[in-house]
């Protein structure tokens, strides 16, 4: 597959063998998938489960090949905690991990649209305790995992499926249901074995994304004891959004007047083009050929474009990696930064429609951090739904912020800048869960503590 | 019963002068005050917080070296973006600190950047309090906390400008004076 040629090998310091495949490795182009849920009725039966399990848990030995289907698994607090895990492991975890996401929602600006009370009925229950994700190239290969996984699930009682979540490519090409390309940049891992050739980028330490390795900082972050079950581990966000197609469809025909105009507005807002081209590169119009070349589309940085007048300060794609952005609050963009894993869900709205069908589609976003309650707040908190950052006072992302039709968005230019405003959200959230994803031997610790 | 009545009657008594005092002025609700979270307070985009706590044997005395060297100036502090003030005061005989400041938003929100932006200024400064952890240390948010107090009342003037606001308010009002002068 053409994607090995993107990356350059590099030493290997990090046991992938150990570390599940689904935090290294790419989707493949189209992906298929399912996210299954599981609830733990009976902790022998849980741990039986995990112990038959193990062998088909992916690991990220040669993550760069992502030809063949794999499957990763996560465990809620709660899940850990019926899995009889000792009293001191469950009480080293973070305090907000032990709390959960819907709890923490006043720190994560989950209020209003967002708040856990609008959630699908789903997550608002107890009882989610172990997520199941497999991932494929394509459908025969999915369900033949997926059958392998059924297998095993059927021999054990007390473990109960409680929801599967399928996920699919949204659109051909790996486009998102907004029509842009999706899940182009992510962080190279220092040791991780091969690094992209992004040459404006330095790869991040192991530390902010695994549990057992130093950080940015040097040291280790808070890790649960006892380090046999954290080591290789990390932290899972998962979030399902709600995507409003026909809103941001009707919003870019309403604030430009020609095509050309919108889909301009449409690019300052993400800060690419709908074919995933950066906007530095090409400002004055789409360039497919750049959009689909992964070897470019992300090779670039802001020393271009410092004042904004190309990529917004406030464009989604600026803001959730400002990179060498000058920005007024002193930040270390490397210390914000997580891998993210996140598919699309239900059937595509048809292109430019501005008439909502009704019908339930957008994005479960999946993403990994060894602090990652720690980064979902500040990115939330901070560089989603505040502008104080780069200077934009209340200003909030206008893809994932909490817009509520009262949203701005700010767009320097010559000599003025222009500010739209009245924006709707167009992403509202359904749901979500933090998840504890351990390393291969992690997993068969579990089964036997 | 009778010392029950006496505290009424005073408290009675204060109210009315401090009614005549402020000539019964309503309170502007933006400069209301609500709790900044864990501790301190929190009026508009600012936050305040406070600190009284034990110096090391030759805490004050570092201390007073740093600041008589930068002639009590403290520029460096620009370029954290967020803060508004900060204030040292040594107490009890050079064995005790009072820490202030005023900052936007939240500061634990920034720990990690400090750790990795300016870690070395941190430790200068902050290492001289007795059981300061370091500024990398996992520890670093709870240790903090433990020593805040929070304030009583607390006024800004403008609650809601962050000094990224100032900064932006400043320029454009010396680039309109600028043009106005022409």
């Amino acid at each position: 597959m053409f994607l090995k040629n993107l990356f350059k090998r590099t030493a290997e310091k990090i046991e992938l063998q150990d570390i599940q495949a689904i935090i290294l490795r790419d989707r493949p182009l189209p992906y298929h998938g399912v996210n299954v849920f599981l609830e733990v009725l009976n902790t022998a039966s849980g741990k039986a489960f995990l112990k038959e399990i193990v062998p088909y848990v992916t690991n990220a030995k040669n993550w760069w090949n992502n030809d063949d289907a794999w499957l990763a698994i996560a465990f809620t607090y709660e899940g850990l905690k019926k899995l009889g895990l000792p009293y001191s492991t469950m009480e080293s975890f973070p305090d907000a991990f032990k709390k959960g996401m819907a709890a923490r929602s006043e720190k994560l600006m989950d209020i209003n649209e967002n708040a856990p009370e609008k959630w699908d009925a789903v997550f608002k229950a107890t009882g989610n305790h172990i997520a199941v994700s497999i991932f494929a190239k394509d459908i025969d290969d999915l369900s033949s995992k997926k059958a392998l996984a059924l297998q095993v699930l059927e021999k054990h009682q007390g473990v109960k499926l409680r929801f599967q979540a399928d996920f699919d490519t949204p659109i051909e090409g790996n486009f998102n249901h907004f029509g842009f390309r999706d899940g182009i940049s992510n962080p190279e891992i220092e040791g991780s074995g091969a690094v992209q050739l992004n040459s404006k980028e330095r790869p991040i330490k192991a530390g902010e994304f695994l549990l057992g390795y130093a950080n940015e900082a040097g040291n280790n972050y808070h890790m649960p004891q006892p380090l046999e079950f954290a080591k290789n581990g990390t932290f899972v966000i998962f979030r399902k959004y709600h995507s409003h197609v026909a809103a941001f469809n009707k919003y870019l025909n309403e604030q430009a007047k020609s095509k050309d105009e919108q889909e301009l507005l449409g690019a300052k807002m993400v800060g690419r083009w709908r074919s995933g081209a950066p906007l530095n590169m090409c400002p004055f119009k789409d360039n497919a050929a750049l959009g689909a070349d992964a070897r470019r589309n992300n090779d670039f940085d802001f020393s271009n474009d410092q004042n904004g007048k190309i990529v917004p300060y406030s464009s989604h794609m600026r803001r959730m990696n400002p990179r060498d952005s000058k920005m007024a609050v002193m930040s270390d963009v490397n210390l914000h930064r997580i891998i993210r894993k996140g598919v699309g869900y239900g059937p595509v709205l048809p292109n430019g429609s501005t008439k909502d069908d009704g019908k339930e589609r957008g994005l479960y976003f999946i993403a990994f951090s060894a602090k990652a309650m720690e980064t979902l707040e500040f990115l939330q908190k901070e560089w989603v739904n505040n502008g104080n950052f780069v200077s934009l006072k209340n200003e909030r992302d206008p893809i994932i912020g909490l817009n509520e039709g009262k949203g701005t968005f700010t767009m320097p230019g010559n000599p003025l800048p222009r500010r739209y405003i009245g924006m709707p959200t167009f992403n509202t959230l359904k749901g979500g869960m933090y998840l504890f994803m351990p390393g291969i031997r992690a997993i068969k610790w579990m089964s036997e503590v | 019963m009778d010392m029950n009545i006496k505290q009424l009657t005073q408290d009675a008594a204060l109210k009315l002068k401090l009614y005549l005092a402020t000539l019964g002025e309503p309170l502007d609700k933006a400069h209301d005050v609500i709790s900044a979270g864990d501790a301190g307070l929190r009026s508009g985009e600012l936050s305040e917080l406070t600190i009284i706590t034990d110096l090391k044997p030759d805490g004050a005395r570092n201390l007073r070296l740093i600041f008589e060297t930068l002639k009590g100036n403290l520029t460096g502090a620009k370029k954290v973006g967020t803060l508004h003030d900060m204030r040292f005061v040594f107490l009890e005989n050079d064995t005790r600190l009072l820490f202030c400041t005023c900052y936007d938003g939240d500061w634990d929100t920034y720990i990690n950047d400090f750790a990795t932006k300016i870690p070395e200024m941190m430790d200068l400064i902050f290492g001289n309090i007795e059981g300061w952890p370091g500024i990398k240390s996992p520890t670093v948010k709870e240790f903090i906390l433990s020593k805040q107090i929070t304030a009583s009342a607390w006024f800004v003037s403008h609650p809601k400008l962050t000094v990224a606001d100032i900064t932006r308010l400043e320029k454009i009002g010396d680039g309109l004076n600028k043009l106005l002068e022409l």
